[in-house]
């Protein structure tokens, strides 16, 4: 019987187009799904095709007349090999936190932790910071200024009784909870096995509580994935939930990219263990 | 009614700046009026003049009636014209809370898939791309709206990735000169904006035009769509709605929400549904059957210069008179000046899904 890394990985792999990955099966390829899946099937053709897609800037993403969309900047510099590509990227990342706004009663924040966004020149958001973070931790783990920042962007923007959204903790004094997958993105970016950060307990705990109630692809796959990078026992249940997953209609290419990430070697390339 | 002016939606949109206190010194508030008369940030030949539109309030009590019959019957009497039509359907599920009413029921949008084949669509699927949560299959799920779409035997979309296709804006509302819609939308003969009747704690109310946000993929705009925002977010509605042009709408107002929407606000049985082709007109129409002044609400009344009909007295009603069918929603403080009246007394649901 195939693993799920094996079934996963193989469905991931009918789905490229050409030598890279976009969104949905067969559709134009995209650095997001392109890093992601690189890192998940060890593709070195999905990394050529990667480092081609790198922009001017340094950074990774999608462009939409005025909007530069950089978000998949840190998963491209985790799925590329060391180089001027990666640090051109890491570069990127490092002179573009996202923008601040005023302190504001209706939508409590700390501006002096803005955090990385969705795209250039908009407000911080939850997982774009977590996958900034994993790529400092891991690749530059000097730029303490920029990893201080995104942990306290996310210690900022934590829910309260732990766990993240998108990256709202109240509006008009109403706290707005946690989501699966927002939090597995927080916990993926702050890892580290055996931590004792009251921020990661917190998140741990609101996984375990969310994951059961919102069993979509995504969230499964990268709760699978924080499970495993915090090596917590209990990642048996997400293999099962997601081998049921995969019994059905092939999940979007992210979502399966998650999924052998989560479940396969790649995962090694997420891992900080300092 | 009258139109609300730039610095109350400033104060109410948070942006009202330092140094306000320079403009318009001494000149009172003729040169606003005027510069205002005279920005028309449109292209005049892109749309055509709205005219009289109809549009159709009809009482509907609760989700488990003859909603087919009911929807089918909307439609036509609008003027809905689908026969051999490809249709989309553009439902709220911009996230998934199950203890308050966030979506467009599904019940709803199922019937609707019927009634519309009925009316002689060539194809109907339904689509949207959730603004604040990735996961979208577990919004369609969790929300009921898989199990409901698979009984009908229709397709879901989700917005976030289907393949993007450019689109110039005709209207420059916003800075952003262009947007990048899924092709499904823009393919689509017809696009059925159907959202959910609700308050909104930035924009005052979220209808058929604010709920073509949904139709922007997350992908290149994010999850929240935080790029629309620092456009400008009633800007932003009013140019995203001109460019998806929603032909049909459709307003899930039979349990809306108040007070802190489009998320955090409380279930409030209207008893309603809103039937028009003109977005500005059924907007119009939906925010007097909250209790809301459209005219104060900006989006709605801006589109009201070039995108629809919001001269109320053009609009034809030929449904339930809406004011006589007002529920009147609560809406934060900073929306007060909205309300139109004090309307029928209403109860708030304790279950948000019942």
């Amino acid at each position: 019987m195939s693993t799920l890394f094996e079934r996963s990985a193989e469905t991931l792999d009918r789905a490229r187009s050409g030598d890279a990955f976009g969104p949905t099966a067969g559709a134009e390829p995209e650095p997001e799904p392109t890093a992601l899946a690189a890192i998940a099937l060890d593709d070195d053709a999905a990394r050529r095709w990667l480092a081609g897609a790198q922009r001017s800037d340094g950074s990774f993403g999608l462009t939409a007349g005025p909007v530069e969309n950089d978000a998949a900047t840190g998963l491209a510099a985790l799925a590329l090999p060391p180089g001027a590509e990666r640090e051109r990227a890491l570069d990127h990342l490092v002179a573009t936190p996202a923008r601040t706004l005023p302190s504001d009663p209706v939508v409590p924040h700390d501006p002096n932790v803005p955090g990385w966004g969705w795209a250039l020149g908009t407000a911080g958001w939850v997982e774009p910071t977590a996958r900034a973070l994993l790529a400092f931790r891991r690749l530059r783990p000097d730029a303490t200024g920029q990893i201080d920042g995104a942990v306290g962007f996310l210690a900022d923007r934590e829910c309260v009784g732990g766990g993240w959204n998108f990256g709202s903790r109240s509006v008009y004094d109403v706290d707005l909870p946690p989501f699966g997958q927002t939090t597995a993105a927080g916990l993926i970016g702050l890892h580290a096995p055996a931590s004792n950060d009251e921020l990661v307990l917190r998140g741990i705990d609101a996984l375990r509580r969310l994951w059961p109630l919102e069993r979509g692809p995504l969230t499964l796959a990268m709760s699978l994935a924080a499970y495993r990078l915090l090596e917590l026992p209990e990642a048996d249940e997400l293999v099962g939930a997601l081998e049921r997953t995969l019994d059905g209609p092939a999940p979007d290419v992210i979502a399966l990219a998650w999924i052998a990430l989560a479940s396969g070697p790649g995962l090694s390339e997420l891992a900080v263990t300092a | 009614m009258k139109p609300m002016d730039r610095r109350t939606f400033l104060r109410r949109t948070g942006i009202v700046v330092a140094g306000s206190a320079a403009v318009g010194l001494g000149a009172g508030a003729a040169i606003p009026n005027l510069l205002h008369r005279f920005h028309r940030p449109w292209d005049d030949d892109a749309f055509a003049p709205p005219g009289r539109p109809k549009v159709l309030v009809a009482r509907v009590d609760s989700y488990d009636g003859d909603l087919e019959t009911t929807v089918e019957d909307g439609l036509r009497e609008v003027g809905a014209s689908l026969a051999g039509r490809s249709v989309l359907l553009k439902p709220n599920l911009v996230e998934y809370d199950p203890g308050t009413v966030i979506n467009t029921d599904p019940r709803l949008v199922a019937a609707t898939v019927l009634a519309v084949r009925r009316l002689g669509a060539s194809s109907v699927l339904v689509a949207e791309g959730p603004g604040h949560r990735r996961d979208t299959p577990f919004v369609v799920s969790a929300s009921g709206l898989g199990e409901r779409l698979g009984e009908v035997g229709a397709r879901f979309v989700d917005l976030n990735l289907a393949p993007v296709t450019r689109v110039p804006l005709h209207s420059r509302f916003t800075d952003l000169g262009e947007l990048w819609l899924p092709a499904p939308v823009v393919e689509a003969d017809v696009v059925i904006s159907m959202p959910k009747m609700k308050t909104h704690h930035w924009a005052g109310a979220t209808l058929s035009m604010k709920n073509c946000f949904g139709c922007v993929p997350g992908r290149i705009y994010g999850w929240p769509k935080n790029v629309l925002h620092w456009a400008g977010l009633q800007e932003a509605i009013v140019d995203v709605a001109s460019a998806v042009r929603p032909e049909l709408q459709i307003v899930d107002g039979i349990v809306g929400m108040e007070g802190n929407g489009p998320i955090d606000g409380t279930p409030v049985h209207a008893g309603v549904l809103v039937f028009g082709t003109d977005p500005v007109a059924t907007d119009s129409t939906a925010a007097l059957v909250m209790g809301l002044d459209p005219a104060g609400i900006w989006h709605v009344s801006e589109a009201g210069r070039f995108l629809g009909q919001s001269d109320l007295e053009q609009i034809v009603q030929v449904g339930e008179d809406p004011e006589r069918s007002m529920t009147s929603f609560d809406v934060l403080p900073v929306f007060q000046d909205l309300k139109t009246g004090s309307g029928d007394a209403h109860a708030g649901l304790g279950d948000a899904n019942a």
